[in-house]
């Protein structure tokens, strides 16, 4: 008896502990699954420094979606021409890059993508055109814009044609100084993460070499990443934020307190274009593709919807979800054997059966009962098979999201007004 | 508020229309200019031409410096020597309007050519209510195998241009194999289980590098499988396949993956600079060398060649002199319907030994696989 009230007791002392806290630990406990998997699997792919890298480049564009679904949907409009949007963005990105250098071609892609945000905000903000509706117009128009527009420019460009684009120049990379041994002025400075995971010290090395990964990238990258912080102050921490947020819990409380919901919806929905246009831009820079290609985001836009609701409309979330989508899919490209893959297998029973656990602590039954299921039923398949089939990586992140749909809806909060149609006035249309 | 929206919206949406319309109307003066490169570009000469030629790409269309390319590459030189005229139509992104393309093509035109193995059904239907008019498909030997398995022709206005490319894929295996320094060299495919036919690319490759060296390490891998075609437009995946096999230790790389290939020169120039030795790719289908761009031009060691210009540009003449014939026409190394290149001078001193082999195959000495073994 005594010992499990000391249990109940570090559980309350885990739950007082600072969010910060929370997170170190989860990475922590994450870490020392995907070691312990790597030594029982005689692999050193899951935590190599390339396929850090590899994790970051395909995660990039999945998480400016993801954050230009949040933008949409913390004003109260619901974005699922994300894709849409993210077609412009590579096709403007190219063409800018193209004529006026890789820097400009990021900007203009921004721009293509705030073109298909104040569509999407012209149609449902103003006009009040169904959301959806309004989505999957942007996803059907945009490719065949983006064509028609090849058809009259890029065919005429060397190396171009109707559905591709001249090959497009690089941004350039930075490399930290001191963690991952980039230059201050002529002088190197030493590699301290590098020097640290070839050190083979358990676990520790493992986790230096996955962060090495970040430690030289792509500026676009870095840019990326910064947005996450930003948009977290930005949303959480000004004035802005507030009154961009009323707009997506309860517009009419803002409204009566004199703010003019339109405007805010306009700056967030078209936040959310650029934010899908940087997406795409960035696909088409030679850290991913290098050229636009028609269908080329095969699929993004959604997955960075998907990483939303993994992260529950936070920020932060975003973009754990969209590492977790991208981990898992530059992974399968760079494993050469299959074994990597397959040990990602493993990884993914040990996440069931901590499902299983939590949910039996928590008295949900039913919910422990399936998770228990699909971990053994994952057991079974991880044991008897000696690959994983190609498009069982592709559906992963859809996979993930409706796992958690099923098991974390009730810590899944998004906006209360998000998707509900707002009149001034509270008149209904 | 929602005035002035309106207001601007009504400005927006004239302001893009008038531009359209400008823009329309600039392309068509371009046109009488002979400019190429429209979606539907007539090339009419003033001279009575001997036939007229409907061409129908395959989704990546013209300029994916690859297999469109090839067959454009074909019908320019008809027109250039044969005295033709020629259309040219792309179908949509998702190839969903194929069947259309094909009967608007077959409407006003002597000969339909669609460019790839995915018109099979689409080119039999349409040829079979256009029986006026000849077909011919590349890349599939239209041959029905249904009601007979040794395989009919399925009408006799309808021919299938095939390849040996086993054949061609061997000999920049063998070149592969040759040149290597570290004994590793790596093999990309666009779409696995396509009918086999990305198959019988790595099955001759890998057998022309093992002929030369039984010991060599082959890693081969697929973008995607199908019926998922995104692989054939994937450069993104494609170069981090390459940079993962770069890394373990391949410094050759072969890719049979249409536009994603260049995904994998990206990789062998980014590998090369970062490492700091040079790593090599292999081209396919047009000569690499001179199609892509110059930035990466260095690293295309040689290209698989498969003559899909030679191929139309035969089944044009063929069909001006009213003799082509139903059914699969087989294009090998012995009529040069594939066959591998030399530009750029990077394989020079291997050439001596390709011809021998190449010989040995036209002789019949070597039997190229068509399957891989793993």
């Amino acid at each position: 008896m005594n010992s499990v009230r000391k249990y109940f007791k570090i559980i309350e002392k885990v739950r007082a502990l600072p969010a910060w806290a929370t997170w170190m630990m989860w990475a922590t406990l994450g870490m020392l699954v995907l070691t312990l998997v790597q030594e029982l699997s005689d692999t050193s792919q899951l935590t190599d420094v390339v396929s850090s890298q590899g994790m970051i480049r395909w995660s990039v564009p999945i998480m400016l979606a993801g954050l230009g679904g949040l933008f949409a949907e913390r004003v109260g409009v619901i974005n699922i021409g994300l894709e849409g949007i993210m077609i412009l963005g590579t096709w403007f990105g190219a063409w800018g890059a193209v004529n006026y250098g890789p820097w400009a071609g990021m900007l203009i892609g921004i721009l293509g993508g705030a073109v298909g945000g104040l569509i999407h905000a012209i149609a449902t903000v103003s006009f009040g055109v169904d959301h959806i509706i309004s989505g999957v117009a942007i996803n059907l128009t945009a490719p065949g814009l983006t064509r028609y527009l090849s058809s009259h420019i890029f065919v005429n460009y060397d190396g171009g044609s109707i559905s591709q684009s001249p090959r497009v120049g690089k941004v350039g990379d930075f490399t930290f100084p001191f963690l991952a041994g980039g230059n201050i002025g002529s002088w190197q400075t030493p590699d301290l993460l590098g020097w640290t995971a070839d050190q083979n010290w358990f676990l520790i090395s493992e986790t230096t070499a996955l962060l090495r990964g970040a430690g030289s990238m792509s500026i676009a990258s870095i840019i990326a990443f910064a947005l996450v912080p930003i948009s977290v102050w930005i949303l959480w921490r000004t004035r802005l934020g507030l009154r961009l947020r009323i707009c997506g819990e309860h517009p009419l409380s803002g409204e009566s307190q004199g703010i003019n919901i339109y405007r805010y919806k306009y700056y967030g929905v078209l936040a959310s274009g650029m934010l899908a246009g940087f997406g795409g831009a960035f696909i088409v820079t030679p850290e991913l593709s290098g050229v636009y290609l028609e269908g080329q985001t095969q699929g993004r836009g959604f997955i960075g919807l998907g990483a939303l609701i993994f992260g529950n409309w936070k920020p932060g979330g975003v973009m754990t979800g969209s590492l977790l989508f991208g981990y898992p899919f530059g992974l399968s490209l760079r494993d050469l054997d299959g074994v990597a893959s397959r040990a990602l297998m493993l990884v993914g029973v040990f996440a069931l059966v901590g499902v299983t656990v939590w949910t039996l602590k928590k008295g949900r039954r039913t919910d422990a009962a399936l998770a228990g299921v699909l971990s053994i039923a994952a057991a079974v398949w991880y044991s008897t098979s000696q690959t994983v089939p190609k498009w069982w990586i592709s559906i992963l992140p859809y996979v993930i999201v409706l796992l958690v749909l099923v098991f974390f809806s009730q810590k899944l909060r998004m906006p209360q007004a998000n998707g509900s149609p707002y009149r001034k006035g509270g008149h209904s249309n | 508020m929602l005035k002035r929206i309106r207001l601007l919206t009504t400005i927006l949406v004239f302001v893009l229309l008038t531009a359209t319309w400008t823009a329309c109307n600039g392309d068509t003066t371009e046109d009488t200019d002979g400019s190429n490169g429209n979606d539907n570009d007539s090339n009419v000469d003033n001279s009575e031409a001997a036939i007229s030629v409907g061409v129908v790409y395959d989704v990546t269309g013209k300029g994916d410096q690859s297999f469109n390319d090839a067959a454009a590459a074909g019908i320019e030189r008809a027109e250039n020597e044969l005295n033709i005229e020629y259309t040219e139509l792309t179908p949509n992104k998702d190839g969903s309007d194929r069947a259309e393309l094909l009967q608007l093509a077959a409407d006003s035109h002597d000969l339909v050519v669609a460019v790839g193995f995915l018109y099979e059904p689409f080119v039999v239907d349409a040829a079979t209510e256009n029986q006026d008019v000849q077909f011919g498909v590349v890349d599939t030997p239209m041959l029905d195998f249904e009601s007979d398995p040794s395989g009919q022709p399925y009408g006799d206005n309808i021919s299938g241009l095939v390849f040996t490319e086993h054949e061609g894929s061997f000999l920049v295996g063998a070149a592969a194999a040759l040149k290597s320094q570290t004994g590793t060299i790596g093999f990309i495919g666009g779409v696995a289980n396509a009918g086999g036919l990305i198959e019988k690319f790595q099955a001759g490759y890998e057998a022309g590098a093992l002929a030369v060296d039984p010991e060599i390490t082959i890693f081969a891998n697929y973008i995607t499988e199908a019926p998922d075609s995104t692989g054939w437009q994937a450069p993104d995946r494609a170069q981090e396949i390459a940079l993962s096999m770069y890394e373990n230790g391949a410094d050759i790389i072969y890719h049979a993956a249409g536009g994603s290939g260049l995904g994998l020169f990206a990789a062998a120039k980014k590998h090369s600079e970062t490492v700091g030795s040079k790593v090599w790719a292999i081209g396919v289908d047009s000569d690499q060398y001179h199609t892509v761009d110059p930035e990466v031009q260095d690293y295309v060691l040689t290209s698989m060649l498969k003559r899909v210009d030679v191929a139309i540009f035969e089944l044009v003449k063929s069909t001006i002199e009213d003799n082509t014939e139903p059914g699969a026409i087989t294009y090998d190394l012995a009529v040069e319907g594939v066959d591998y290149s030399t530009s750029g001078g990077f394989i020079d001193d291997i050439v001596e030994q390709l011809e021998s082999l190449k010989a040995q195959i036209v002789a019949g000495d070597i039997d190229v696989p068509t399957v891989p073994n793993s």
